[in-house]
């Protein structure tokens, strides 16, 4: 009995030693893999980028498949003789290589089939030559959080003709490095669907030129308000709390506030790029009271606002004050704070009233508009969000002040879901009557008719009027309108309140 | 930005043959859309139709249609905000139902007139 307990002991231990020396080698590899992996966030589009800059010949799908091949070998090299000294240079100087020789075969091809360019051909191979010489030091990648490049091509992926979603999704794939199955989990989309989305969106950069062309300088500033669209609508994608992956969902959002922060610090944004920083940082500020001890949906009204992060609110202060046009006075960092006569005074000043900004070319500019004072909806957005930070209780919160914002929303263009949102805080506001009327509207347009949170917000209400017969029809409507689990539940909830 | 009008078409047969349920999940589908153009605020408003109506020809002749010839048919639209035309084409096909293959879409841009 003794000998087999020691022969099991002994052989466990040999085991242990092996999975030891497994574990070790798993180790490195793991270091290399998160080294590349790092790599690969912050360098993808930039190489690809940098590439094609200096080889125009190549072609975006070349490009990306030179890059891709460069990490998969720095993958399998750099386990075997570990990390070099200078990891973005290394992969940029195989790239270049691989590069060189594409382009010389392809040369190759090019001069037998026409063999009276054999001056250009030998110039051409000299200057590869040349380049391929270069040591890796002279290498221009260094270290920065965001770069001149990443914001160059942030710029360029800010395309007019592109829409928003492309947008969103060629700058989720190279400024901020996402490989298409985060892209896919980050969107709530299928790999599949990304992938369409992104070969239609490269036939436009290879024909357009889009990564190599520089925007200039008046460009920028007409595709400001884009960049502000794309970074908020990466920001929403990750505060968005129905879909798995939180960890990747905050890094969208964070990787959102630094690309905003990059910028102001670069001196290319406006007033409207602090108005969208605060609102971020105002909604950052609750992001890890949206949820329950069980994991579980919670909405503003039942947050616990002690968890709300007051430095970041502070901080969101700071950037709405920055992007002034509010006329917020006394605004403190927390509580207490009013707005200058106890309303909405000088809020929006400047904004026509008279329909001029409904009509004409220039008109409603959704989402990205901006008065001629260079107030944006992102202020309105960032006031309301500052007035629900600041409040002490949900029912002591400004719900007539918060209207008068949504009021002014709404001004900027017809948003069924802004309208949602406007008549809630007149509820609250007091006005049942006219916040019903304008929820059964609502109901009549084909577009929210099956929208879970109208029909949920109904059975709230009318729970809170006292009709528990149509608060449990609306209810139970909602809860055949979304798959989400985590939504169902939430309505589970809400319904549990209605008692029997 | 500018307006334009997407008109949606469809296979008149299937849209014919499709149940009340299987019509309700693509109001939910487009409502997930409509929901991602308001987002981004291109969104103006947009209008299933039924799946019936009358036809006037340039001599005032009514008739029923115009579904008995017509592979496809005007089954909706939207109006959207969009940058320029390239931009409201590319957003059309972001529509899920355009993605899976479902409608077509047909895209206007809508004469505006300025008052100088």
């Amino acid at each position: 009995m003794n000998k087999t307990d020691y022969k099991i002991g002994a052989s466990n231990g040999a085991g242990a030693g092996a999975a030891r020396g497994e574990t070790v080698r798993a180790g490195t590899n793991c270091l290399v893999e998160q080294a590349v992996g790092r790599l690969y966030r912050s360098h993808y589009g930039k190489m690809v980028a940098n590439i094609l800059s200096r080889y125009p010949d190549l072609g975006l799908e070349t490009a990306e498949d030179l890059v891709q091949d460069a990490f998969a070998v720095a993958l399998t090299e750099w386990a075997r003789d570990g990390i070099p000294n200078n990891p973005p240079g290394w992969i940029y100087v195989v790239i270049r290589n691989r590069a060189i020789n594409r382009l010389k075969a392809d040369k190759k091809m090019w001069v037998v089939a026409d063999a009276g360019q054999a001056d250009t051909r030998s110039v051409v191979a000299e200057s590869l030559m040349g380049e391929a010489l270069l040591s890796m030091e002279e290498v221009p990648l260094q270290e920065q959080v965001v770069d001149d490049e990443q914001l160059r091509l942030l710029f360029a992926c800010a395309h007019p003709d592109l829409s928003p979603k492309v947008q969103v999704v060629i700058t989720l794939k190279y400024v901020i490095n996402l490989k298409v199955e985060a892209i896919a989990r980050a969107l709530g989309m299928t790999v599949d669907g990304i992938d369409k989305l992104l070969s239609r969106a490269r036939k436009k950069i290879r024909e357009e030129k889009i990564f190599l062309v520089e925007p200039h300088a008046a460009g920028l500033v007409h595709r400001l308000p884009i960049v502000h669209k794309i970074i908020y609508l990466i920001y929403n994608e990750g505060y968005k709390p129905a879909s798995g992956d939180a960890v990747l969902h905050e890094e969208l959002c964070g990787e959102a506030l630094i690309l905003n922060k990059a910028l102001m610090d670069n001196g290319l944004g406006g007033r409207a790029t602090a108005a969208l920083h605060a609102l971020m940082l105002f909604n950052a500020a609750r992001f890890g009271a949206r949820f329950g001890p069980r994991g579980e949906l919670l909405d503003l009204e039942d947050q616990n606002r002690e968890l709300w992060s007051k430095p970041l609110i502070m901080m969101g202060c700071d950037f709405l004050r920055r992007a002034g046009g509010l006329e917020v006075e006394g605004m403190s960092p927390v509580g207490g704070s009013t707005f200058k006569g106890g309303g909405v005074h000088g809020l929006g000043r400047g904004i026509p009233r008279d329909g001029a900004i409904r009509g004409g070319t220039a008109g409603a500019q959704p989402g990205a508009g901006a008065d001629t004072d260079g107030v944006t909806t992102y202020h309105y957005e960032a006031a309301i969000a500052w007035v629900h930070c600041t409040a002490k209780s949900w029912l002591l919160t400004e719900w007539r002040l918060i209207s008068r914002l949504y009021e002014r929303l709404l001004e900027w263009g017809p948003n069924p879901f802004v309208q949602l949102s406007y008549a809630i805080a007149l509820f609250y506001a007091g006005e049942r009557t006219t916040a019903l009327a304008i929820l059964h509207q609502l109901l009549q347009t084909p577009a929210m008719n099956q929208y879970y949170l109208l029909n949920a917000t109904l059975g709230k209400l009318y729970l809170l009027e006292g009709h528990p017969g149509r608060s449990r029809e609306f209810f139970t409507r909602a809860l055949g309108q979304t798959a989400l689990v985590s939504e169902q539940e939430f309505i589970r909830r809400k319904m549990e309140l209605i008692g029997d | 930005m500018e307006k334009f009008l997407l008109l949606i078409r469809e296979d008149a047969e299937q849209r014919a043959k499709m149940t009340q349920e299987e019509f309700d999940r693509c109001i939910q589908i487009m409502g997930g859309w409509v929901e991602s153009l308001a987002q981004t605020g291109n969104y103006i408003s947009s209008e299933p139709l039924q799946h019936r109506g009358k036809v006037i020809s340039k001599d005032n002749i009514v008739s029923d249609g115009p579904f008995i010839e017509a592979k496809e048919a005007i089954s909706g639209y939207f109006l959207i905000y969009a940058e320029n035309l390239e931009q409201a084409a590319s957003i059309a096909q972001t529509c899920p139902l355009v993605l899976a293959g479902r409608l077509g879409m047909e895209v206007r841009p809508i004469i505006l007139f300025g008052n100088e």
